[in-house]
């Protein structure tokens, strides 16, 4: 990877449905002051709204780390939390461990992690379970 | 002074000057003599500003007597508008949710801010410039007048729809010639409306289309129950973001309005927003039969203008996104690293002493170049004390 010109960290509460979306806005506002493209914003704050949700919907907190550099805008969120045991079933369309309340609240379609698959251009699940999940995805800009 | 680049007309601007400073440019009389024959077309929202009492019927004839050669009630083309989006709603595969016209502000915001979300507007010409051009058509036909002779003269609740006259977005230009404050007719009026007295027979009203000038209404004569209304700025910004998100997919139509309580609530209005409500939920019931038939336009005359694409945006919308902070990805990185320590070295009040509205837009303005940091009062403030601090040192007693 190029060397980044800019990188920012962000805190996500896990639980925090009051704040839900908040720091993916922010990164979408950085994106516009720096130039990015308008399409390629609305595909990276796509992958940054889902990953965001399910830190605070499955984990205790979490550190998303935000980099551009000329060639791409490189996002790392890492997890402190129960962990995801089936990496490949929980990338299945549908599938959800959502409680009542969650798809109350309108979440638990099982549609994040397979959105975010579909919205950028590199994606890579990392879990222990017990210990915590690292979601790292890339969106080309060059 | 506001960066008319980024203006998008929420005519706060007017709302809060108290010296009067900020004006609309409203059309003069002698706008007027520039043509054959006249015709006012007010705002829904002019029905609200004379009390409970007044009909939709005086407050038009009131208004032709101010020396229009005719007045036209927009409450029917709402009604058609709201069957259009029905009918376009019921049709179309999205993206949703799809976003209401009416608001001139609302539609700038987008272009502006949300430049990605410009195929989330109905595409749909507002009814007022649809009524417009209608009218025209008509007048042309029945009166034989050429159509550069008609004058049609909107009368506005906001700057932002008087804007749109002048500058229009979706269209190659206005069908309508100029426009009048509500605010600037209202003592006139209501002069008028107590010599004239009521009114034998008055025109027919669609309470469907009444509704529009209020937050709320023009979602409530819509089929589809699948909608939301927003209103005021704040919110409105929140709502997009969502949006821009991806939420709110479920939903199929958002009435969205920069002022708090839709048209009714416009800056060049003169009525309280509360006791216009009021008057149109009085008026809307006093018509209220027509409600409950849906309706008060034929659905065939509807489909037919459908068919020749009358109701369709004539141009496609494009995007006025916010200049990026720099020319390419490094300079915007290094500028926003300077903004940041900018920022750490201003007060945080947002006081907008200096002319930007927050403490973050004066250090992007002055990064820009286009405003300097002792622009800020409290910076000043802080230079003088230094320098008489300085002056006080030894050797200068
Ligand atoms: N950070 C995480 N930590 C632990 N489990 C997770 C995490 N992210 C996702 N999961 C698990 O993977 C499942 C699928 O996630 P996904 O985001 O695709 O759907 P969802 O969150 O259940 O529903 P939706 O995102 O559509 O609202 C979740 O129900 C959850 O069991
Ligand atoms: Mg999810």
């Amino acid at each position: 990877m190029k060397e980044p010109l800019y990188a920012e960290s962000f805190k996500i509460r896990g639980g925090d449905f009051e704040h839900g979306g908040e720091v993916a806005t922010r990164i979408k506002s950085i994106c516009k002051e720096l130039g990015i493209r308008p399409d390629l914003i609305r595909r990276l704050s796509i992958a940054n709204f889902e990953a965001e949700m399910n830190v605070i919907m499955y984990a205790d907190e979490a550190d998303l780390c935000f980099q551009v550099s000329t060639e791409d805008v490189r996002v790392v969120v890492a997890d402190r939390g129960q962990g995801i045991s089936d990496i490949e079933l929980a990338m299945t369309p549908g599938w959800s461990t959502a409680t009542a309340e969650m798809r109350a609240r309108g979440f638990g379609a099982g549609l994040g992690l397979p959105n975010i698959r579909n919205s950028v251009d590199e994606f890579r699940v990392d879990s222990r379970p017990g210990a915590g999940t690292t979601l790292t995805y890339v969106v080309r800009i060059a | 002074m506001a960066d008319s680049e980024l203006c998008i007309d929420c005519g706060e601007c007017i709302r809060w000057c108290r010296h009067g400073a900020v004006r609309a440019a409203t059309a003069k009389p002698a706008d007027l003599k520039r043509f054959k024959y006249t015709v006012a077309l007010p705002a829904l929202t002019l029905y609200s500003q004379f009390g409970k009492d007044v009909e939709p019927g005086q407050v038009l004839r009131a208004l032709k007597s101010l020396g229009f050669d005719e007045v036209y009630d927009l409450s029917a083309m709402c009604d058609m508008h709201a069957s259009a989006t029905d009918a376009y709603l019921s049709e179309c595969r999205g993206p949703w949710p799809k976003i209401s016209v009416t608001c001139p502000a609302v539609i700038h915001l987008i272009l502006l801010r949300y430049p990605d979300m410009i195929e989330n507007l109905l595409p749909i010409e507002p009814a007022r410039e649809l009524a417009a051009k209608l009218l025209r058509r008509r007048l042309a036909e029945e009166r034989g007048l050429d159509p550069t002779d008609i004058g049609l003269f909107f009368i506005t609740p906001c700057s932002a729809i008087l804007h749109s006259i002048h500058s229009p977005v979706g269209l190659e230009s206005s069908y309508l010639d100029g426009a009048f404050s509500i605010a600037e007719f209202y003592g006139p009026l209501l002069r008028a409306i107590k010599a004239l007295g009521p009114v034998e027979n008055p025109p027919p009203i669609s309470a469907r289309g009444l509704l529009w000038a209020m937050a709320g209404g023009e979602i409530a004569g819509l089929r589809d129950a699948n909608t939301i209304t927003v209103a005021g700025a704040r919110d409105v910004l929140r709502v997009f973001d969502h949006i821009e998100e991806g939420k709110l997919q479920a939903v199929d139509f958002i009435e969205a309005y920069i002022c708090p309580d839709g048209c009714i609530s416009g800056p060049l209005t003169v009525e309280g927003r509360y006791a216009a409500r009021r008057t149109i939920q009085r008026i809307v019931r006093r018509h209220g039969q027509r409600v409950g038939e849906g309706s008060v336009i034929p659905e065939e005359k509807v489909r037919a203008l459908l068919r020749e694409h009358f109701f369709d945006l004539e141009e496609h919308l494009q995007a006025r996104p916010l200049r990026p902070l720099g020319r390419n990805l490094r300079e915007a990185v290094e500028r926003r690293r300077e903004v940041q320590r900018l920022l750490s070295r201003l007060p945080g009040k947002d006081c907008a002493a200096c002319g930007a509205p927050t403490c973050a837009a004066l250090a992007e303005d002055v990064v820009r170049g286009e405003a300097s940091l002792s622009d800020c009062v409290f910076v000043r403030i802080e230079g003088l004390l230094e320098a008489a601090a300085s002056t006080k040192g030894p050797g200068h007693e």
